[in-house]
């Protein structure tokens, strides 16, 4: 959706359902989705570096499936940097604290191999929305 | 017209006025500084300052500021605000104690000390240079520079001015600048001296000797030094 | 307390929301009362427990039954059945799997599972440049909904009727300002959102400019369609970039869109919107001060009255709100004043984000509903002070607010409680103490940044902050006299009195909460000469005890300012006049052989 559309009501709810389908990954084509948390906090903790050493991976193995996307401060700012992996019929998993090497674990256990990487694992789940 | 209550007593007032301009009218003295009959209102000297309203939710308000409104319940003398004009005071005077019109007005509300250490400056930022060079001789050659403990009145970018015209007004306006004491000189930073005046040319005439001068000038009628 | 025999869990995370699972909550509860059972079965709204792909997940307690996949059609066949006659349905239950790995849920984890996301419902999940992420999310309904279907009186109802404060500080009722502000004739009319966070360690508003700003955009255009306005100012500090990128993004993609600007989704209703960046001073965030900024002259304060909603901006009406309280506004127009008023206390509704830092396990932001104690949060949501040391204090509200000690613990936070205790919820700072942090010096901190940020036009607030500020100086560096607590105390409250606008009418408060609460720290330092804390650099010395000393010289090695004489293997003497207490010294010393000690401690070799 790009350029200058003049949008009515009725064109809301078709973009929700339209994008909704696109980010919650049961629906969409991709089989995993990344988080990396881009806030203030995350990008002086070095989210950058994350960013990077990810889609390095990512170019490496040569996945066409995996979506990478950006979004602001998650919340825990002093377990930036933070990112989110939600794998197919799984519960998104956020993991903190990380360096680039520890990215490059969790990219082979868990995006690669469909095992979340325990031993660096914050949180398993979402917030509660009131 | 709008009717209040000021001290007890059922006052009116256009609307637009101040609570100042109608104490003023009403002849209840308030003490101001930084307000200028021919000049907007700045409310930063806080001497003028009033207590309106009530009970928990009665507040200070500079009176040279604040409008009128119906309904207003306004002290003039509340013991609240004796205190905050006599911490103005005294904290003004730690700024300038040379200031002339500051020792009259520490003898007039009993300030008799100044517990902050003095700065020998000249100026308490009251503005009154600023604006009547603004406003009545439209020069607009100094102003305020900085905020806080850092704020001074200079030129802009303390360069000699050009439309400065040298015409005095910001000197004849300044409290601090206006003709000082011609009593003895105080050795502290608070005088008080005229607080203990007793003229003794009135032993020996029937009228004050100094009476087309300021009081003090012979200095034979300030007895007591300040202890 | 109400006893319910059952309760209904309806899963209240991410992957369920998007799934409907509020419709799904508000068609339980309707149900539910309709069949005379409200009063027996309680729903209500959890955390996700990673059973992400089957929501939406409604667990009914005590029974333990699943039920997921929920539609909104299955629930009167669901209430009917499994609580009116007490028969389980069994084509809508899900057996859970058995717990394989040991991970620990986002609903258990301390830090989340306080907390109820309202303004930062998106944290996380929404990339904020994507304008079609915010629309997944329910973002622009409710513009839809007031710019089609409601009447301006009717969206300043619903905001009254929420209860919603200003989330700026002062907690003025919103619905209030709105109400004065559209009763004014006077045109054009203006709307601005502060974003001129100036507290020293909050970041609640930059986090929302930056994660989520569509969502002030939204509040701002339906605060326009309420009051009447025709233009908007975002005000950011220059001091956050990102925010203003972001911001700036979303107010194209917006224009782009036909979300903003002229003819608002064919709705016929313009408004539109300027960033406007500030300029570096903690004043302009007052909203006298801020408005003259936005005019292009020195943000000073001026007198209230007349106040901004009647005369503002260019002498227009105007209506000025932190950039929380816009944020919160699409949220009462989606989900109705009913809903808001469910969180909070009687007086404060909804919920507050705090930013949560200082001597504190979890540093972040934290959104919180109103009346939790200070206690859960410190020591729930916090997770208590790291390296096992003790609380001592925390400050609330910023340089304007307080220091709290332990015993107030179990405050709830609310509007008139921290004010009652001498605080001020403020924008929401919070800063927590140790043991090891000196209140003098805390009290010292904030009267330095005072007497730097205060706009200079009161003499109360410009000499009195300077001369608090003198004192306590004094009394951190062993010159303090017995009468300045008298005086500090005087000082600050005329500095609170006398005052024109709200940085001198609270600048009194780090002096005159820290002497409530804290007064032996300052005797301690005045009549002792001794920093209980050990923070007063110039309270302590650092001496060497003659009897552990070896003679290493590692000590002499460490010193930054060639302050420690001594040959090997002999007794080292530390120069008391070059010495700068920086402690390197006693860091350096494997044999504790180097002392911190009061100054009158000393004896003279």
């Amino acid at each position: 959706m790009a350029g200058k559309t003049k949008l009515r009501i009725q064109d809301l709810a078709k973009i929700r359902e339209k994008t909704k389908s696109l980010m919650t990954i049961r629906e969409s084509e991709g089989r995993a989705r990344v988080t990396v948390h881009m806030g203030t906090c995350g990008i002086a903790a070095g989210a950058r570096d994350i960013m990077d050493t990810l889609l390095e991976e990512i170019g490496k193995a040569n996945i066409p499936d995996v979506v990478v996307t950006t979004s602001g401060c998650a919340g825990l700012c002093n377990a930036e940097p933070m990112i989110t992996v939600e794998l197919k019929g799984q519960p998104p998993v956020k993991y903190g604290h990380l360096t680039p090497d520890k990215m490059r674990k969790i990219f082979v256990k868990h995006i690669l191999g469909g095992q979340m990487a325990t031993d660096l694992v914050l949180a398993v789940g979402s917030e509660t929305v009131y | 017209m709008i009717t209040f209550r000021m001290n007890g007593l059922e006052v009116q007032a256009e609307e637009g006025s101040t609570i100042l301009d109608t104490a003023k009218f009403y002849g209840l003295a308030i003490p101001t500084l930084c307000h200028h009959e021919g000049l907007t209102e700045f409310g930063g000297c806080r001497l003028c300052v009033v207590e309106i309203g009530e009970g928990l939710r009665s507040k200070l308000v500079s009176s040279c500021t604040y409008p009128v409104e119906p309904g207003l319940v306004v002290r003039t003398d509340s013991a609240r605000v004796w205190k905050s004009r006599r911490m103005m005071i005294e904290l003004m005077l730690a700024m300038a104690p040379g200031s002339k019109v500051l020792q009259d007005l520490a003898s007039k509300y009993g300030v008799t000390k100044v517990r902050f250490a003095p700065r020998d400056g000249q100026c308490v930022l009251c503005g009154l240079c600023t604006r009547i060079c603004a406003e009545q001789m439209d020069a607009q050659a100094i102003g305020f520079q900085q905020r806080g403990h850092k704020r001074k009145i200079s030129t802009p970018f303390d360069m000699r001015s050009e439309v400065c015209r040298l015409c005095g007004a910001c000197m004849y306006v300044c409290p601090a600048c206006q003709l000082r004491c011609q009593g003895p000189r105080a050795e502290t930073a608070l005088c008080n001296a005229c607080l203990a005046m007793a003229p003794s040319c009135l032993e020996h005439y029937d009228d004050l000797q100094c009476w087309m001068y300021d009081a003090g000038r012979c200095g034979t009628c300030v007895q007591d030094k300040k202890s | 307390m109400k006893q319910y025999r059952t309760h209904l869990l309806v899963c209240a995370g991410t992957g369920c929301v998007s799934c409907g699972s509020f419709k799904i909550k508000e068609a339980l509860e309707k149900e539910i009362k309709a069949k005379g059972l409200d009063r027996e079965v309680q729903v209500v709204a959890t955390g996700c427990n990673g059973f992400c792909e089957r929501g939406p997940i409604v667990m009914v307690q005590p029974d333990g039954i699943f039920y997921q996949l929920l539609k909104i059609e299955d629930v009167p066949h669901l209430v009917e059945e499994h609580l009116l006659k007490g028969r389980p349905v069994k084509k809508l239950m899900y057996v859970p799997p058995a717990e394989k790995q040991p991970v620990p849920k986002m609903k258990d984890i301390e830090f989340f599972k306080h907390q109820r996301l309202i303004v930062l419902r998106n944290r996380g999940r929404i990339d904020p440049e994507k304008i079609e992420e915010y629309i997944a999310f329910d973002g622009y309904e409710a513009m839809g909904k007031a710019l089609s279907g409601m009447t301006p009186a009717e969206i300043v109802d619903e905001i009254t009727f929420a209860g919603l404060r200003g989330r700026g500080g002062a907690g003025f009722p919103t619905g209030k300002k709105w109400a004065i502000c559209a009763a004014e004739k006077a045109t054009p009319k203006y709307l601005i959102c502060n974003g001129d966070e100036g507290d020293p360690g909050a970041f609640m508003d930059r986090s929302v400019l930056e994660a989520d700003p569509h969502a002030v955009l939204e509040g701002m255009v339906i605060g326009a369609k309420a009051i009447g306005a025709s233009k908007g100012f975002v005000y950011i500090r220059h001091e956050y970039p990102l925010a203003l990128k972001r911001m700036e993004i979303a107010i194209g993609q917006a224009r782009d869109n036909g979300l903003l600007g002229e003819d608002i989704l064919g709705t016929g209703f313009d408004f539109d919107l300027e960033i406007v960046q500030g300029a570096g001073a903690f004043v302009s965030g007052e909203e006298t001060a801020l408005i003259a900024s936005v005019e292009g002259r020195i943000a000073m304060p001026r007198q209230r009255p007349p106040y901004p909603a009647h005369k503002g901006l260019w002498g227009k009406p105007t209506v000025i709100n932190n950039v929380e309280t816009w944020a919160t506004v699409p949220n009462i127009i989606r989900r109705g004043s009913d809903w808001f008023q469910g969180l909070g206390t009687d007086t404060s509704k909804g919920t507050k984000i705090f930013s949560l830092v200082g001597k504190i396990a979890n540093t972040g932001l934290v959104e919180v509903p109103m009346g939790i104690t200070l206690r859960e949060i410190v020591y729930g949501v916090g997770g208590g002070i790291p390296d096992k040391r003790d609380f001592k204090a925390i400050q609330i509200g910023g340089p304007s607010g307080g220091c709290l000690p332990a015993k107030l613990l179990d405050l709830p936070v609310d509007y008139e409680s921290l004010t009652a205790a001498g605080a001020m919820m403020g924008s929401g700072g919070m800063i927590v103490m140790d043991d090891k942090t000196c209140m003098v010096d805390v009290a010292k901190y904030f009267l330095n940044f005072l007497q730097d940020e205060s706009c200079g036009k009161c003499v109360s607030c410009r000499e009195g902050t300077q001369r608090m500020y003198e004192i306590v100086k004094g009394i951190t560096e062993g010159k303090g006299k017995e009468s300045d607590l008298d005086l500090l105390e005087e000082v600050a409250n005329v500095c609170k009195d006398a005052s024109m606008c709200a940085l001198g009418q609270t600048a009194g408060n780090p002096i005159l909460t820290t002497l409530r609460y804290f007064r032996h720290e300052y005797e301690a330092h005045i009549l002792d000469k001794r920093c209980p804390a050990g923070v007063c650099k110039a309270l302590i010395r650092y001496v060497v005890l003659a009897e552990k000393c070896t003679g290493c010289q590692s000590c002499k090695k460490a010193c930054p300012n060639d302050c420690i004489k001594g040959t090997l293997k002999d007794i080292h003497l530390i120069d008391q006049i070059r010495c700068i207490k920086c402690g390197a010294c006693k860091e350096a010393c494997k044999f504790e052989a180097i002392e911190e000690q009061r100054e009158e401690a000393i004896q003279i070799i």
